[in-house]
C-alpha cells in the first residue's frame, strides 16, 4: 500500500470515530498495520482468527467504542459464523475492512478463491459492502459505512482494492 | 458441585458487575437469581469471551464478568492467546466445565477425556488461572478476582444438570431485546450514546415558500 493511501485510511476511520483496531494481519496491507501500531490515538488488538476479532469489535462498539475489524477478505469465510449470531441473533453490528485478493487481475494462484466467493457470501448474508478501487473514495466511504452500522444495527463492509492496496 | 448452588454463591458478591452470558441451563438460573439489564446473554458459542473482551475494552472502568462454558471456549481457544497477551484487568472469565454438551443428552466434551483448560489459560500467558471443585474454593477465589485489578481465569468443575423453574418463570426475552435492554442501560448508566437518535429533518430551504398562495 502507498503511504498516502495508508494515511487516508487512517484519516477516515479518526473521522469516522474509530478508535480500535481489531486486525488479523493480510498482505495488501502490511503498510498499513505499523502506521496504526504505531499511532497513540488507537488501541491494536491482534487476534488469532477472525471469528474472535469480529466478537471483539462488536463487543467494543456495544460498549460505545468505535472498532473495526482489519482483515482480507479470505477472513469472512472464517468470521461468517459469529458474523451471522451476531447479526442476526443479536442485531450487534460489526464494521469491516478488508482487502480484496482474487480481484480482477489477481496475481496469484492461491487468491482466486477469495476473489470468487466473497461477494456471495455478502450477499448471502445481506451485508451492505462498498468496493473502493480509488484513493479519493476511500475516506468518504469509510465515514459512511461506519456510521451505517450504527443506525441499521448491521453489519457493513469497505473492500479495499485497485490502486489503493497496490 | 452444582452451577446453580455456585451462582447462588456468586450474585451476592455482585453489585455493579456486568456479567456476559452464555448459553444453556446457566441462562434460567441467572435470570431467577439476577434479573438485570446488567446482564447480556450471548448465544454464539466461540463468540461468548471475545464480546466480553470487548466490552471490557470499551468500558475500562466497569468490571465485566464472562460467565462461559467448556463446549464454548472449545470452539475458539485462540480467545486464550489474546487475552494471555492483552491482559484486560477488569474481566473475569468463568468456565462452566460440565464436561459436556448439556442440553445434546450430555454428550461429553474434550474436557471429559484429558483436556485441562486451566493449564491452557495458564500456558497462554493468564497468570490467574485456577480450577475450582467446591463451592467453598469457588467463593474463595470469586472474592480474590472481584477485588484483584488482573485478569482471572476460573473453571468450575460441575456436575451436569440445571435448575428447573416453571414456565411462567423462565426468561422471555430473546437476543435482540437482550441487546437494546443492555445497550439502554449502559447509555444511562455510562452517559454515552450507542445507537443515535432519529436525525430530525428540520432543515429550512433557502428561498421559503408560502404555501397558501400555491394551487395544489
Amino acid at each position: 500500500m502507498k503511504d498516502s493511501s495508508v494515511k487516508l485510511v487512517i484519516e477516515g476511520l479518526k473521522e469516522a470515530g474509530v478508535n480500535t483496531i481489531v486486525t488479523l494481519p493480510d498482505s495488501r496491507f502490511k503498510e498499513l498495520y505499523p502506521a496504526l501500531a504505531a499511532d497513540p490515538y488507537f488501541r491494536y488488538i491482534p487476534v488469532t482468527n477472525e471469528g474472535e476479532g469480529v466478537a471483539i469489535a462488536a463487543g467494543v462498539m456495544l460498549g460505545g467504542r468505535g472498532a473495526v475489524m482489519l482483515m482480507e477478505n479470505s477472513g469472512l469465510r472464517v468470521a461468517i459464523e459469529s458474523l451471522s449470531r451476531l447479526g442476526y441473533t443479536h442485531e450487534i453490528p460489526v464494521f469491516m475492512i478488508m482487502s480484496y485478493v482474487g480481484d480482477i487481475g489477481e496475481k496469484n494462484w492461491w487468491g482466486i478463491c477469495h476473489g470468487l466467493n466473497m461477494e456471495p457470501l455478502l450477499e448471502a448474508m445481506r451485508i451492505p459492502y462498498t468496493i473502493v478501487r480509488k484513493d479519493e473514495e476511500i475516506k468518504d466511504t469509510i465515514i459512511r459505512s461506519k456510521h451505517h452500522t450504527a443506525v441499521s444495527k448491521y453489519h457493513v463492509a469497505v473492500v479495499l482494492s485497485g490502486e489503493v492496496t497496490e | 458441585m452444582k452451577r446453580f448452588d455456585c451462582l447462588k454463591s456468586l450474585v451476592p458478591m455482585l453489585s455493579d458487575e456486568i456479567a456476559v452470558i452464555s448459553l444453556g441451563g446457566q441462562i434460567d438460573e441467572w435470570h431467577n437469581l439476577r434479573p438485570s439489564p446488567k446482564n447480556m446473554y450471548i448465544k454464539g458459542m466461540g463468540a461468548v469471551i471475545p464480546f466480553a473482551f470487548g466490552l471490557s475494552v470499551a468500558l475500562p472502568n466497569r468490571k465485566i464478568i464472562c460467565s462461559d462454558t467448556d463446549g464454548s471456549l472449545l470452539l475458539d481457544m485462540g480467545i486464550l492467546a489474546t487475552l494471555g497477551n492483552e491482559r484486560p484487568k477488569n474481566l473475569i472469565v468463568m468456565i462452566l466445565d460440565n464436561e459436556c454438551y448439556e442440553t445434546i443428552a450430555e454428550h461429553p466434551t474434550h474436557t471429559s477425556k484429558n483436556v485441562d483448560l486451566a493449564k491452557m489459560a495458564e500456558g497462554a500467558g493468564i497468570k490467574n488461572s485456577f480450577t475450582v471443585k467446591t463451592v467453598a474454593e469457588f467463593k474463595e477465589k470469586m472474592e480474590r478476582a472481584l477485588k484483584l485489578d488482573e485478569l482471572s481465569f476460573l473453571v468450575l468443575k460441575l456436575e451436569p444438570g440445571s435448575q428447573s423453574f416453571p414456565e411462567e418463570e423462565r426468561k422471555r426475552t430473546d437476543g435482540v431485546e437482550d441487546k437494546y435492554n443492555f445497550v439502554r442501560y449502559l447509555e444511562e448508566s455510562e452517559g454515552i450514546t450507542i445507537f443515535p437518535r432519529e436525525q430530525k429533518s428540520i432543515r429550512k430551504i433557502e428561498a421559503e415558500h408560502n404555501w397558501h398562495n400555491t394551487k395544489l
